[in-house]
C-alpha cells in the first residue's frame, strides 16, 4: 500500500517544463495549415446572386400584387352584391306600390 | 366680430372638403351579434379592383363603371341569433348623422310580412348624388351601406338583381 502511494507521488509530482516547450509550441502552431472559409472571389457570382434575388423581390411583389387586386374585385363584388340587392328590394317595393296605386 | 368669422370661415371649409365616409359607432352591436362582416373599400382599393374588373364579363363590367366614379363604399353586416336581439332604439344613432340639409330620405319601406324594413338616403352635393345610405333591418340581421361618391343609382339597383357573382368568402368578424 505504501509502495503504491510512492509510485503515485512520483508519477504525479511537479516538474518544470523544459526551457525550449514555448518556443517549440510556437514553432508548431505557425506550422500548422491555416484553414480558411472559402469565399466567392469572381465578381460575376456577386452579381449573378444579386440579379437572382432582385429577381425574386420582384416577382413576389408583383404576386402579392396580383393577390391584393383580386382580393380588392372579390369584395367589390360583394359590396356591389349587398348594396344592389337591398336597393333594389326597396325599389321592387316602391315600384309594387306605384302599381298598386295605379291600378 | 372676429370670433364669429372663424365659425363662418370652418363653415366654408366645411363645403370644400370632399365626400366622407359616414361616422358611426357599431361596438354595441358589435357585442351582442352572432356574427358580422365588415367591408371597407376606400378610393385606392376601389381603384385596384377597377383593374382586375374584366370588361368581356357583361356584369364585372357595369360594377367597373359604377365603381369609378367612387370614392368608397363601407359595409357592415350583424347577424344575430334570435330576434329581438337588437331593437329600433339600436338603430337610431345609425340614423342620426343623415339629417337634411345634407341628407335626404328618398325611400322607407316596412314589410309585416317577413318584418323587413329598407331606408335609402342620399347626400346631395353640387354635381348630383354625392354618397348613399342604406340601412336594411330584418328580424334576425341588420344592413348598413355607406357608399361616398357619385353613385348611379339605377345601375346599382340592377347589378343587386343578379346573384351570378361568385360567392365571396369574407373575413368574419366574432
Amino acid at each position: 500500500m505504501a509502495s503504491l502511494e510512492d509510485e503515485l507521488r512520483s508519477a504525479l509530482r511537479r516538474q518544470a517544463p523544459s526551457p525550449d516547450f514555448a518556443e517549440r509550441v510556437l514553432a508548431r502552431v505557425a506550422a500548422a495549415p491555416v484553414r480558411r472559409t472559402p469565399r466567392v472571389s469572381q465578381p460575376w457570382v456577386r452579381w449573378v446572386a444579386a440579379m437572382a434575388a432582385a429577381l425574386l423581390l420582384a416577382a413576389g411583389s408583383l404576386e402579392y400584387r396580383h393577390y391584393r387586386g383580386e382580393r380588392a374585385k372579390d369584395q367589390v363584388l360583394l359590396a356591389v352584391r349587398i348594396a344592389g340587392s337591398k336597393l333594389n328590394k326597396a325599389q321592387k317595393k316602391v315600384h309594387m306600390l306605384a302599381h298598386r296605386s295605379n291600378s | 366680430m372676429k370670433a364669429a368669422g372663424v365659425p363662418i370661415a370652418l363653415l366654408l371649409l366645411a363645403g370644400s372638403l370632399p365626400a366622407q365616409q359616414v361616422r358611426w359607432n357599431f361596438d354595441k352591436l358589435a357585442a351582442r351579434a352572432s356574427d358580422s362582416t365588415d367591408v371597407s373599400l376606400d378610393g385606392a382599393v376601389l381603384q385596384l379592383a377597377g383593374k382586375f374588373l374584366s370588361d368581356d364579363d357583361k356584369d364585372q363590367a357595369k360594377v367597373k363603371k359604377l365603381v369609378g366614379g367612387l370614392k368608397g363604399i363601407y359595409i357592415r353586416t350583424f347577424e344575430f341569433k334570435k330576434p329581438g336581439e337588437y331593437t329600433a332604439a339600436d338603430v337610431e344613432p345609425f340614423r342620426a348623422p343623415l339629417r337634411p340639409p345634407d341628407w335626404q330620405r328618398i325611400v322607407g319601406t316596412h314589410s309585416n310580412e317577413d318584418g323587413e324594413t329598407v331606408e335609402v338616403y342620399i347626400k346631395n352635393d353640387s354635381k348630383g348624388i354625392g354618397g348613399l345610405v342604406i340601412i336594411a333591418t330584418e328580424p334576425k340581421e341588420l344592413t348598413l351601406v355607406n357608399i361616398v361618391g357619385a353613385v348611379d343609382l339605377d345601375s346599382l339597383s340592377e347589378l343587386g338583381k343578379h346573384f351570378d357573382f361568385p360567392q365571396v368568402e369574407v373575413e368574419k368578424k366574432k
